[in-house]
């Protein structure tokens, strides 16, 4: 891909140039310093909860800030649990729509199911949020018999269901790039339609099916308002045991965003020790969510290389 | 090694089976949840619903002051993050050296993995706290338009490097300066793109909850539009279904929260339409 311009001009030739040039690296420069304002705020904010013991800050069963003891573990297991419960939900059903809206429904079909798709990622969080208080809380305690119908497992679902189209709709791109040429050398081997699909289409797409998944599995880490509303904000149910997992799963859970939140930001403010263990919350989700992107990543990018080594340059379509 | 056309076949059917099933399910699920926002969002919608003010208990009243409160918040965020979008994409397709431009979009693609509530408790330390501007539209706006400040980027990138290279090869040719291009040639033959990208960040920007949560927003109690910024919150969709989805046992707030669910999707909706003719454009601006 050629950038507009291949070599930018060494140096301002008039008013007008330097006057755009100083503007836009201006306006880069605002960027960067809200981000990066933002990440030192959380590392310098979080510091005094740090400091008074990140073992127990991370691994702590317990949060109860009245009597001023702060342990994320809950959270972080009711992060996990519903960003695997929802993407489990999520990443079969995406990448099976992608695949047929890309390559085998009727191309008129397949235009109003992708835009439908498309409209649908950006239908707004709160929205399935109550979509989620009304129709899959009773859903999941009429289903699961449980006390209460807000669990951990109806966070995940509904974020499985949040996810879907996202990932969908990036999946359906990613196949759309893989040239018809492709398709046509695998059935003029003797392919039928659907090992084509699965042993070229999908396989060269690769790269850009892991970034859409691991893009659904990030939002999902990171979404608030749904979660908070259907998740049950339950702090310190931690399973004691392996076996105790499942039913964890249907009881009322926190996950760090939930927490972030709640109410309780207003309260921390005060006190130093709860501000900073409510920050270091969200440092541990950024962390987190940045370690799930560079792998991402990474994981393209080994991928992209390999089918480089494999099928030459532009990856199975080499002139 | 030949197999069996039978078995191969079989295969073949089964695997498209289960792609098309996952594909009828995923539809049928996108098709209830637009069913069931507009089945009872038209339940609570009324010209009254729409042009009178909330009133003091959760569900009673209108959302006109909420539809208020969010447009002017998402067009200030627009105005925010668009100066700050040019800049950057700017820099990337025509200032930067190619490294740079390289390191600044793996930069922003980052940025945008940045979960939405982060936004909300920096906003609530900076802007809150720090500044003292208690609650304030313009901390929500400032925080909305740095949310979608990187897909902005990145999708004005892209228009811009969507123009044909023979325009810029000219404009070169003609001896004008990088600046010159930029302001007589990049933006506007990426205009309808440049659209497009801002209009399908706005629809997202409009609908969040979690950055304005605790910095920008008031249940009630608000004048319809603020006047000034300091402790100036505003009243939005978004918050206020948040709000009354908590109290959603309650039949009246279940009521008006989905009233406001589906002006919020509407309004969602209308910048996706919006933005649909000038994709049919900016694809001609491409190939021109």
């Amino acid at each position: 891909m050629q950038r507009v311009a291949s070599v930018p001009a060494a140096r301002p030739r008039d008013a007008v140039d330097l006057g755009v040039r100083a503007g836009a690296w201006l306006g880069v420069g605002l960027v960067l310093a809200f981000f990066l304002a933002l990440v030192t705020f959380l590392v310098v904010q979080s510091l005094p909860a740090v400091r008074a013991g990140v073992g127990e800050l991370v691994l702590g069963r317990h949060w109860h800030y009245p009597s001023r003891v702060f342990g994320s573990a809950s959270m972080i297991f009711g992060t996990v649990a519903v960003t695997l419960i929802g993407t489990a939900f999520a990443a079969p059903l995406a990448f099976g729509t992608a695949v047929t809206i890309s390559e085998l429904l009727p191309r008129k079909l397949a235009s109003v199911l992708r835009t439908a798709v498309e409209l649908l990622a950006g239908v707004p969080s709160v929205v399935y949020g109550l979509l989620g208080v009304l129709y899959l809380v009773p859903l999941v305690q009429d289903a699961f018999g449980s006390p209460s119908g807000d669990t951990l497992l109806t966070g995940g679902l509904l974020l499985g269901v949040m996810i879907l189209p996202t990932v969908a709709s990036l999946s359906e791109g990613a196949l759309r790039t893989v040239p018809a040429e492709a398709r046509e050398a695998a059935r003029a081997l003797g392919l039928n339609r659907g090992e084509t699909i699965l042993h070229v289409v999908v396989r060269q797409a690769r790269p850009g099916l892991v970034s859409a998944l691991v893009l659904g599995v990030g939002r999902a880490a990171g979404e608030t308002i749904a979660v908070f509303l259907v998740v049950g904000r339950a702090d310190g149910r931690l399973p004691e045991s392996a076996a105790e997992f499942p039913s964890a799963l249907l009881r009322a859970g926190q996950t760090l965003t939930s927490k972030l939140g709640s109410s309780e930001v207003n309260i921390a403010y005060g006190s130093e020790l709860h501000w900073g263990s409510l920050v270091a919350l969200g440092l541990m989700l950024f962390l987190g969510v940045m370690t799930l992107h560079a792998l991402g990543g990474f994981l393209r990018v080994l991928l992209e290389r390999r089918d480089r080594a494999a099928f030459g340059r532009s990856g199975g379509n080499d002139a | 090694m030949r197999e069996r056309g039978g078995w191969r076949r079989a295969r073949r059917v089964g695997f498209e089976a289960a792609c098309v099933g996952a594909g009828v399910v995923s539809a049928a699920l996108l098709f209830a949840i637009v069913a069931a926002t507009v089945w009872n969002g038209f339940d609570a919608l009324s010209l009254e619903f729409l042009t009178s003010p909330s009133a003091g208990r959760p569900g009673e009243g209108g959302v006109l002051h909420q539809i208020l409160g969010t447009i002017w918040m998402t067009a200030w965020a627009a105005l925010i993050v668009s100066p700050l979008a040019l800049a950057c994409a700017l820099v990337l397709e025509l200032l930067a050296d190619r490294k740079t431009a390289r390191l600044l979009r793996v930069l922003l693609n980052a940025l945008n993995a940045v979960p939405s509530i982060l936004f909300g408790i920096f906003g609530y330390y900076l802007f809150v706290r720090f500044f003292g501007w208690g609650k304030s539209w313009l901390a929500g706006s400032i925080l909305l338009a740095m949310m979608i400040a990187p897909t902005v980027t990145v999708s004005w990138a892209d228009a811009m490097r969507a123009i044909s290279a023979g325009y810029l090869e000219t404009a070169r040719g003609l001896g004008l300066s990088t600046g010159r291009v930029a302001l007589a040639v990049v933006i506007p033959q990426s205009v309808h793109g440049l659209w497009r990208g801002l209009l399908l960040g706005l629809a997202r920007a409009a609908g969040e909850t979690a950055p304005i949560l605790f910095t920008a927003v008031a249940l009630n109690g608000v004048d319809a539009l603020p006047r000034g910024i300091v402790d100036n919150p505003v009243l939005a969709l978004p918050y206020h279904i948040f709000a009354l989805s908590q109290d959603a046992y309650d039949p009246a707030a279940a009521a008006a929260a989905w009233g406001a669910a589906i002006v919020l999707f509407a309004l969602v909706l209308a910048f996706f339409a919006a933005s649909l003719p000038l994709r049919l454009r900016a694809h001609e601006e491409a190939r021109r």
